[in-house]
């Protein structure tokens, strides 16, 4: 027997070998009936030095473990099918889980508007100034008072007056260049809304 | 060198459909398991049929192994519960629990022994192997000797080895090999006497 092929199985039982050379001497070793039986021999050996008493060293172990096997079908045709089915299953579960991540952020934000305090629904920012003024006009001056948006495009959701509030009330939180900069781009794009007075101007206008 | 390669090497093969690599596996760790199962059961023969079994739900479980552990790791866990429920399922058999049980320590032994040889040839032959392996060893030239007991009892790497004994890695594969060749080629002469080698690979 060739004494390289021998030096390789040594070092294979011991686990030395390099990867690849295990690959290939796997192959043949599985094959192989001689050098299968060198291999069991070598297992022998190492059992003895081992001095594993109570274990027959001649158990025809390998031999039952085999005629069991012989019965059975080879692994690779339990495989195949079920990585057949898990293959066909996975085209939709991208799909599955972006209609969960979508409903969960719908319902979301669903709940989030239906539990913010204060704050009416979209629909009553962007209604007609006429409805929130309606009472306003009966009683001369409302008993509550409710701010009129300014007539904007329906695209703009939040006016540029509470932003320019909400900047002011910060401003001690912002460096002086940037929050003159935001002022002042306030101020020049959107000349009509500088001040409280003009939305109220326009509730009147319409009550009367 | 990536540990566990050999064995995965086999592994492999075998959930590609190869059953002749597990017969390399199961000749392999064979010693190791019964010896591993005779923790839990006494009797030797018994304990290669519970060795059997693991062997077989091993090789039915493959197509789950992935390698994150070794595979005698794996194959270790799938003999402890092996063992652990042929023991609960024979305590739950009392009528032929306690026949075996009222009998003496000795004859307990002596059938046991009886169980695990079947014939006297067989021991006869475990006994043959033993003394040849052993004398075979004592024959060896010293380093061979120690390189390939530093291998086997103490379960050394062939790096940690070529620190002992202080020569390369080279040279401790080669010894360990011309080690094995001599014993081996002592033990095929045993088995090609003619008792063991039909039984040995069935």
């Amino acid at each position: 027997m060739n004494e390289e092929l021998d030096s390789q199985l040594s070092a294979m039982f011991d686990d030395e070998l390099p990867p690849a050379e295990c690959e290939l001497l796997a192959r043949r070793l599985s094959r192989d009936e001689p050098l299968k039986a060198r291999w069991g021999r070598y297992a022998i050996v190492g059992a003895v030095i081992r001095a594993e008493r109570g274990v027959r060293l001649n158990a025809p172990l390998a031999g039952r473990v085999n005629a069991v096997l012989r019965a059975e079908p080879a692994l690779a045709g339990h495989t195949a099918p079920r990585d057949l089915r898990h293959n066909r299953l996975r085209w939709w579960q991208p799909l599955a889980g972006a209609a969960l991540a979508a409903s969960v952020a719908a319902v979301s934000i669903l709940w989030l508007r239906a539990q913010a305090p204060g704050e009416a629904p979209l629909t009553a920012h962007l209604a007609p100034p006429a409805v929130s003024a309606a009472p306003a006009a009966g009683t001369a001056q409302g008993d509550s008072y409710v701010v009129p948006w300014p007539k904007q495009p329906a695209g703009v959701t939040v006016p540029s007056t509470e932003l320019a509030n909400y900047v002011v009330a910060h401003s001690m939180f912002a460096p002086p260049v940037a929050r003159r900069n935001l002022l002042s781009a306030f101020m020049t794009s959107e000349p009509a809304t500088s001040g409280t007075e003009e939305p109220q101007a326009d509730v009147q206008g319409i009550a009367q | 060198m990536s540990a566990d390669a050999s064995d995965l090497s086999l592994v492999r093969r075998v959930q590609r459909g190869d059953k002749g690599a597990f017969d390399a596996l199961v000749l392999k760790y064979q010693h190791k398991l019964v010896k591993l199962v005779m923790r839990y059961v006494r009797n030797p023969a018994e304990a290669e049929d519970i060795a059997q079994e693991a062997f077989i739900k091993a090789y039915r479980a493959l197509p789950q192994f992935r390698g994150d552990s070794a595979f005698y790791t794996w194959l270790y866990r799938i003999a402890i519960n092996t063992a652990k429920n042929a023991v609960v399922s024979r305590d739950r058999s009392p009528v032929e629990y306690d026949l075996d049980r009222n009998n003496n320590d000795e004859s307990y032994d002596m059938q046991g022994r009886m169980k695990d040889s079947e014939t006297p040839e067989g021991l006869v032959l475990t006994d043959e192997i033993r003394s040849t392996v052993n004398a075979a060893i004592d024959a060896l030239p010293e380093d061979l000797r120690t390189a390939i007991v530093l291998r086997e009892l103490e379960g050394l790497s062939y790096e940690e080895i070529a620190a002992a004994m202080e020569c390369p890695v080279g040279t401790v594969r080669s010894r360990i090999f011309r080690a094995r060749e001599a014993i081996d080629r002592r033990l095929r002469e045993v088995f090609e006497g003619g008792l063991g080698r039909a039984e040995e690979l069935g």
